[in-house]
């Protein structure tokens, strides 16, 4: 857990006829990260070719993700493929499913095209009914047009047999048209129309022979309320619009189970031609070589095995050998999953060089222990740990969604630390409900704590965080260690900022701090003292710049060196150096001292919200109290979390984790896409 | 006088906050690998554009879902303007005016389209703005005008009233609005610039570079538009130029148009401003369009460059909302484009 998973490297050899089934065994057990093809290097000028897959890699993506994006649209998400999948894995035929495709991409076409003619006409009639509304018409008696209407009304007369071309023409106008009735080959219409187009309808009108005339008298008492009709026609082609959106849907319903198998089946192929990408192949042999958690070595070579029926030959590297091909070893985490939020706060920063420390189970007490500090309190911690579980619960079962699902146990854990802490300091939603575990907070910062307690003033708790940041500081630097041994870096042991003469300079540093406060700050220790525990180590990494001036002496063996010029170089270079020890050493200290001036804060923000609640009574006490614990919670509870992030990456991982490892990503049926 | 800190301490933590829900590339990757326009607007789901594709859903039309498109973005300069200092507020008010002035332009269009050129104009008038900008102004009365002195009365009151009045005639004359749409554009530099001229010296000197460089970029546009549809001759195209450019004045406007090899002249100021740039210089360029689209090219680089600075510097300044403003023009253009080119079925155009 402290390390990341141990990996071991597979070279293998198999014949080429049982390519096939070895790749089903290789994609079925999902865990080979390959090497690409162009790392593997070959004794001999010629390289053996690279396989070539069935179909092109690119045509089997292309048209595996024009399906999902059509079943994107009906808000279908296929999901990965299955073992069985594999199995029943089926040629496809591309051209078949690219025409099926074009097909229903065009009925879809369709049925958009003809949404935008009724929406033509539902704006045109909208215009109508606007300028009616802002410009006026007088419609219930079908009068002349206001003064400053745009709208044009007439009732005219023409033959019953032009009707449908009447119909027609205006169509490509804002216009309604009300029949009025019919008499003998005649129709009476009445015609509101926009004025603008008035030059254009009379032409047609006039070839369709139209004629105006007074309301006819039997036809009189027909009044027409001409918005209920314009109601009535967006009515119903609103209506209209309304199934062809349903039909879009029901064709990607329709479509939806068979374009799910043919995505499957594509996804499978797409999986099984990546693999094949990173094979070589020879006249009869195949040759292909990656990365695996060392644990699965047994299972895959069983399965390689019997997919070829023993004709392979398999050649297993440990990750420090020699014989292994490429130089980065791919990172796996090996953390339970309950440490999964605090896992995402490490890979945010970086992932883990193959073989160093995995800081992930140390920062979760670290982390959860600042916090807690920072925001204790048990009865906002409930609210957090409440809010957190609905929050995961809500986001359990969205993949898309994974980083938040995390960030909701982080809240959690965050909600639980508070509550403990709550418990130690004594406060529920700011109040002393209780006697604290360990000691009152509140009372120290208010000034009335108990004096029988340990802690008595905000400096002690400033000097318990300044304690907290000594041990994390030095948690970091024997990590350090560790790594810087288990890597045979043996110069940048005793070298490096963090390495043993820079630790050696911090821990003299803190012991001559301490020798001082105890004698309130007027004696340092005597010389000799001094001189061990700062001097020398000083004087040690001095030998750091030379050393590295004339180990690398070859690189520069034409150039004319100059002793003086490298001489004060290495001056500046040590000053430089122990100017950044002392500096660094100091403020990565004294930044723990946030984690108490945020736990201050917490306090003295309950305080102040208290102090509002008491100069009023009843539902307004009330109310501030809901509203100051609300904005606690959100506010500082987001700045606790942040401060406590910040000091684990820039106080804890500076000292040993670089971050510049790969992450594991195995070819494997849940693949990313 | 309120400080730096008090006049955009909020506003910059609210847009910084709005930069990061910019679309990132990664997805107009992905929206240009879309295979049809209803493909991009599923991609767009999870984004701010999520109600395009309700409309484009429910009607069909891509141009009634950028109608809303627009409106949303007046409403983002109007959201943004509520928050800011009363200093500043002026400043966004003159921004507010090229939306005003772009639909006024367009029922312009439909007014000439109908009244002079006798075409039908029923697909455009839909497609246009009737809610009031800035200034009250009657668009349908425009749309349905009978002439331009009726346009120029209701637009009284208004600035525009002026410029319409005043170039009618050309218009008419030359059967073409291209001076009055001219016109309105320098109308709206003018405004814009005396606006910035009222801030204070450190937001005045933020604003006048970035609006210098928008002024560039509209001079070029207007350049290369004049050369390929009209090829007017260079002292007709000199007089469309607008005033108060960053890198480009009307000497440099004038070599550029003349010369056949642009890269030395370009790279004047690109290689000392913009060293960054210089790449792009190395592009041939055969014809004097092709030259006009490299420093079109290059100006949107400096355009990028310059949102770039403001946000790397000083957080409490004008620079902040201008950035934003930019970077959300940006966004919107890009986003028209690749739902035009899918809806069109064309291919989309790379950078």
């Amino acid at each position: 857990m402290i390390f990341t998973t141990e990996m071991i490297q597979l070279f293998a050899v198999v014949l080429g006829r049982d390519s096939e089934p070895v790749t089903e065994a290789l994609l079925s057990e999902g865990v080979m990260q390959f090497i690409d093809v162009a790392e593997l290097e070959f004794e001999g000028s010629e390289k053996p070719p690279t396989v070539e897959p069935q179909a092109s890699l690119a045509e089997i993506s292309d048209l595996r993700r024009r399906i999902e994006g059509f079943l994107h649209t009906g808000g279908v998400i296929p999901a990965a493929p299955r073992e069985t999948d594999l199995k029943n894995r089926v040629p496809v035929d591309f051209q078949k499913e690219k025409d099926h495709l074009d097909r229903i991409t065009s009925e879809r076409q369709g049925i958009r095209e003809r949404q935008r003619t009724i929406q033509q006409e539902v704006l045109k009639l909208e215009d109508i009914r606007r300028q009616a509304e802002l410009y006026g018409m007088s419609l219930s008696d079908i009068a002349l047009p206001a003064k400053h209407s745009f709208i044009s009304t007439q009732i005219g007369k023409l033959p019953t047999s032009n009707v449908k071309k009447f119909e027609e023409a205006l169509r490509e106008f804002a216009s309604l048209s009300v029949p009025l009735g019919q008499d003998d080959d005649t129709t009476h219409y009445l015609l509101i129309s926009i004025r603008r187009d008035n030059a254009h309808i009379n032409d047609i009108l006039e070839k369709l022979g139209w004629s105006k005339v007074e309301l006819p008298g039997e036809l009189r008492s027909v009044k027409k309320d001409v918005f209920k009709e314009i109601s009535a026609k967006l009515t119903k082609l609103t209506e209209e619009q309304k199934a062809l959106e349903a039909k879009v849907d029901d064709l990607v319903k329709k479509e939806e189970g068979y374009l799910k198998d043919v995505w499957v089946n594509l996804r499978v192929t797409e999986l099984f031609c990546r693999i094949q990408t990173h094979f070589k192949s020879s006249s009869r042999t195949v040759v292909f070589t990656g990365w695996l958690p060392a644990s699965k070595k047994e299972r895959l070579t069983e399965k390689i095995r019997k997919a070829s029926q023993g004709r392979c030959y398999l050649e297993w590297n440990e990750a420090r050998s020699k014989d292994v091909i490429g130089d980065d070893v791919p990172v796996q985490f090996n953390n339970p999953k309950a440490l999964a939020p605090f896992q995402m706060l490490v890979s945010n920063f970086g992932i883990p060089e193959y073989g160093t420390i995995d800081p992930t189970p140390f920062v979760m007490p670290l982390y959860l222990a600042m916090f807690g500090v920072m925001f204790a309190d048990l009865g906002q911690g409930l609210i957090l740990a409440i809010l957190g579980i609905v929050s995961a619960c809500l986001l359990k079962k969205d993949l898309k969604k994974e980083g938040l699902y995390r960030l909701s146990w982080l809240i959690i854990w965050c909600g639980a630390s508070s509550m403990v802490f709550g418990a130690l300091f004594g406060s529920f939603f700011g109040m002393g409900l209780f006697s604290p575990l360990w000691f009152d907070f509140h009372g120290i910062v208010s000034g009335h704590s108990a004096h029988s307690s340990v802690i008595k003033d905000v400096y002690d708790v400033l000097s318990i965080t300044i304690y907290f940041g000594i041990f994390v500081i030095a948690l970091g630097l024997l990590f350090n260690w560790i790594n810087l041994i288990r890597g045979g870096k043996w110069t940048e042991l005793f070298f490096d900022k963090g390495g043993i003469f820079g630790a050696w300079i911090y821990g003299g540093g803190i012991y001559i701090a301490s020798y001082m406060i105890a004698r309130n700050y007027k004696n340092l220790p005597d010389g000799a003292t001094v001189l061990l525990l700062v001097g020398l180590p000083c004087i040690l990494l001095f030998i750091k710049e030379p050393y590295h001036y004339f180990a690398h002496a070859a690189e520069h063996a034409g150039k004319k060196s100059n002793l003086i010029l490298a001489f004060l170089n290495f001056l500046m270079e040590w000053i430089v150096e122990l100017l950044e020890i002392f500096s660094g050493y100091l403020s990565n200290t004294l930044s723990f001292m946030r984690v108490a001036g945020l736990g201050i804060a917490h306090v003295c923000l309950m305080i102040s919200f208290f102090t509002l609640a008491n100069m009023t009574s009843g539902i307004g006490y009330i109310l501030i109290l809901i509203l100051g614990n609300i904005l606690v919670i959100g506010l500082e509870g987001l700045s606790a979390g942040i401060q406590a992030l910040r000091l684990s990456y820039y106080e804890f991982f500076t000292k040993f984790f670089h971050g510049t490892g790969k992450l594991y990503t195995p070819i494997s049926l849940n693949s990313e896409m | 006088m309120a400080g730096p800190l008090s006049k955009y301490a909020f506003i910059n933590a609210k847009l910084r906050a709005r930069i990061s829900k910019i679309v990132p590339d990664e997805k107009f990757s992905q929206l240009e690998k879309a295979p049809s326009i209803d493909e991009a607007l599923a991609l767009l789901r999870e984004t701010a554009f999520a109600g395009l594709e309700q409309v484009y859903s429910a009607t069909g039309d891509l141009r009634q879902a950028e109608l809303g498109l627009l409106k949303n973005e007046i409403e983002l300069y109007r959201d943004i303007r509520q928050h800011l200092h009363p200093e500043s507020v002026e400043l966004v008010d003159a921004l507010l005016t090229e939306f005003e002035i772009e639909n006024l332009k367009n029922a312009i269009r439909v007014y000439f389209d109908r009244k002079l050129r006798n075409r039908s104009v029923e697909a455009a008038v839909h497609y246009i703005l009737y809610d009031r900008i800035i200034n009250q102004i009657p668009i349908d009365i425009i749309l349905n005008a009978d002439s331009f002195d009726e346009i120029a009365g209701v637009c009284e009151g208004t600035p525009y009233s002026q410029i319409v009045k005043k170039y009618c005639h050309t218009v008419e004359s030359e059967g073409s609005l291209f001076r009055m749409e001219i016109a309105f554009d320098h109308y709206y530099y003018s405004n814009l610039l005396s606006a910035i001229n009222k801030l204070d010296r450190k937001d005045r000197s933020i604003a006048l570079r970035l609006a210098g460089v928008e002024i560039d970029l509209q001079n070029i546009n207007w350049i290369i538009r004049l050369k390929s549809f009209y090829d007017l001759p260079l002292e007709a195209v000199l007089a469309t130029i607008v005033p108060g450019g960053f890198n480009l004045n009307a000497a440099i406007i004038d070599e550029l148009y003349r010369v056949q090899n642009v890269t030395p002249v370009l790279s004047g100021f690109v290689k000392s401003n913009y060293p960054g740039l210089s790449a792009l210089l190395a592009s041939a360029t055969s014809d004097s369009t092709s030259r006009l689209l490299l420093i079109r090219r290059v100006l949107e680089e400096v355009m990028k460059h310059e949102v770039q600075r403001i946000l790397l510097g000083n957080p409490f300044t004008i620079g902040i909302v201008l950035a934003y403003f930019m970077l959300k023009r940006n966004e919107l253009d890009r986003i028209r484009t690749v739902l035009n080119t899918k809806f069109y079925g064309k291919e989309t155009p790379t950078d």
